[in-house]
């Protein structure tokens, strides 16, 4: 697998709102590439006729009734978690609108 | 070449994903109160809804069984299998960093929507319909530089319903928008409250002079059925214009402006979403047994189609049965009355019609009156102990009190004189009074029949039966 490039290692920054500095580009484009290509040997396993896997606890249908819970957190202590409040709601940059 | 020839050249392609909320009492993974219509904001929240590290979702099974109704809705079954994913986007109104919805194995999968536009029945394709969950809710005060999130609404359980593209005009694009309303009321899949957000549109509008559809662009969060039909209207339009200028159509997300009738550009290309599709770990899938969907299916209440063929069985048809469907406690009443015979149902029908504005909007129409009432009421006009008008009176009075209503007709001294007798006695005073006019009906001139029959109405203080009197005065007159 080939070196990420500058712009793959941009657009994964973007996707995950992180800001990174020109160094750390450089610097994440190698060590990305080289997780990948560790996890890359997966693809030499022979996979024919499995199904993909993505549960292991053989857990379905796990499912509650309609009715209100009260998981005993107040509001005030959930929004005691967030950066800005005003009003009782959460305050952040400005979106469209 | 007119505008008109250039329209034609090109063929329009529309498909709509539609947000149904669910009716549950609480949301799609967590325990909080799903009502948030009154609630002050951050109140109908908790550590799931909040998105909180180690906070674990669990599936609502009302939102399940809902889903199942809305496929037998759709004209088709639920899956077997479906299961849960995450969709990746950072947005302030979604904590979790994701929204869980259904990417590959949907609930619902097919299923389509019959509609009728200029009289010709049309099938609209279902493509899917998969469960998830709402974000919060932003506002934007004015003047300021920041937005205010409130949760109450993150996590609501919506069914998202996605269209084929097979609608290709506004008409039938407002069209399948209001059958799908009808439907999820009908099926009590939903509220279907439009002025609450119950039921948002996202329309999807392509246009092109070959087989192979054009580049779409999609106006987002349409809560009309006018909205739909105009903002397919003003997009069919500029992608036209665009073309014959020349120009591409961009591939976008729109909005619409209600007050311009315009839609606006919303996300530019650059920012098209990577959503990062994932199966989520904390949700095991959903299996539904055979006998949990006949269950179900077995409990199905009427659906629109149901009330149109028994309404049409009784002579109620177009226009007349889409307004009695548009107010569902009215339709259900006129499909009991049935079973008393379709004269009463008729009758009870207009009776109960309301004018319907063409937006449905705020709380539902309370019509609370036992339909036996309503019959008997019926029955007193057929048997012409009430006329048309007394009949009205003696309705409002009953919608109000509950009484019986020969008690009320009774207490007005609304019932009709019917008795041959006492009426001739009437209509030879009447004709003594009016010797003019009884003998211009004489002389074949009919009209003044009807002043005589007012005459006898008046005299007998609005009781006379006026076919009785008609039917006297010519006796008594000899012709």
């Amino acid at each position: 697998m080939a070196k990420l490039s500058r712009d793959d290692v941009l657009k994964l920054a973007r996707l995950a709102r992180i800001d990174l500095t020109e160094q750390e580009v450089e610097t994440y484009a190698n060590e990305l590439s080289e997780i990948l290509q560790y996890v890359e040997q997966l693809s030499t396993v022979d996979v024919e006729g499995l199904k993909p896997t993505n549960q292991v606890t053989g857990l379905k249908n796990v499912m509650r009734k309609d009715e209100v819970i009260d998981y005993g957190y107040a509001p005030e202590k959930l929004l005691e978690n967030a950066p800005s409040v005003e009003k009782s709601q959460l305050k952040v940059k400005r979106m469209i609108g | 070449m007119s505008n008109e020839d250039i329209r034609n050249q090109y063929t329009v392609a529309i498909g709509i994903e539609c947000h149904v909320q669910l009716k549950t009492k609480t949301k799609l993974f967590s325990g909080a109160n799903n009502d948030a219509r009154a609630a002050a904001p951050n109140t109908l929240v908790n550590h799931i809804d909040f998105g909180l590290p180690g906070a674990l979702p669990v599936l609502n099974e009302k939102a399940v069984e809902l889903a199942t109704k809305a496929a037998f809705a759709l004209d088709t079954k639920p899956q077997l299998f479906s299961k849960f994913d995450r969709k990746h986007y950072f947005y302030p109104d979604l904590p979790m960093g994701y929204q869980i919805t259904q990417f590959d194995e949907p609930i619902v999968l097919g299923g389509h929507v019959d509609i009728i536009v200029d009289g010709e029945k049309r099938r609209i394709g279902i493509t899917r319909a998969h469960l998830e969950a709402d974000a919060g809710k932003s506002t934007h005060p004015v003047g300021s530089d920041y937005s205010l999130v409130d949760l109450n609404r993150a996590g609501t359980p919506l069914l998202e319903i996605v269209s084929e593209p097979d609608m290709h005009s506004s008409a039938e694009a407002k069209a399948y928008a209001h059958e799908l309303y009808l439907r999820m009321r009908y099926a009590d899949v939903s509220d279907a409250n439009l002025y609450y957000g119950n039921m948002r549109f996202d329309v999807n509008v392509s246009v092109s002079k070959t087989d192979e559809l054009g580049t779409r662009t999609e106006t987002k969060n349409l809560n009309s059925f006018k909205s739909v039909e105009k903002s397919v209207e003003y997009e069919v339009a500029r992608q036209i214009e665009l073309l014959e200028k020349g120009q591409p159509i961009i591939q976008e997300t729109r909005g619409w402006d209600d007050a311009k009738l315009k839609t606006f550009s919303q996300r530019s290309k650059e920012d098209a979403h990577d959503y990062r599709y994932m199966p989520d770990p904390d949700l095991p899938p959903v299996t539904l047994e055979e006998s949990y969907i006949r269950e179900i299916e077995k409990s199905m209440p009427d659906l629109p189609d149901d009330y149109r063929k028994a309404f049409d069985g009784i002579g109620l048809t177009g226009a007349v049965s889409e307004d009695i469907l548009a107010t569902p406690v009215i339709a259900k009443m006129v499909m009991r009355a049935i079973s008393f015979g379709a004269e009463h149902a008729k009758r009870i029908a207009f009776w109960l019609m309301q004018p319907q504005s063409e937006e449905p909007e705020g709380e539902d129409v309370v019509v609370d009156v036992d339909v036996e009432k309503l019959v008997a009421l019926s029955e007193m006009v057929g048997e012409n102990k009430l006329s048309s008008t007394a009949a009205k009176e003696v309705l409002s009075d009953m919608l109000k009190s509950g009484e019986d209503p020969e008690k009320i007709a009774e207490s007005k001294n609304l019932i009709q004189v019917s008795d041959e007798g006492a009426m001739a006695e009437i209509v030879t005073q009447v004709l003594a009074d009016n010797a003019k006019a009884a003998e211009d009906v004489k002389n074949g001139e009919m009209k003044a029949i009807g002043f005589l029959v007012g005459q006898v109405m008046k005299a007998s203080q609005g009781k006379a039966n006026p076919a009785l009197a008609t039917q006297l005065i010519k006796k008594q007159l000899g012709i």
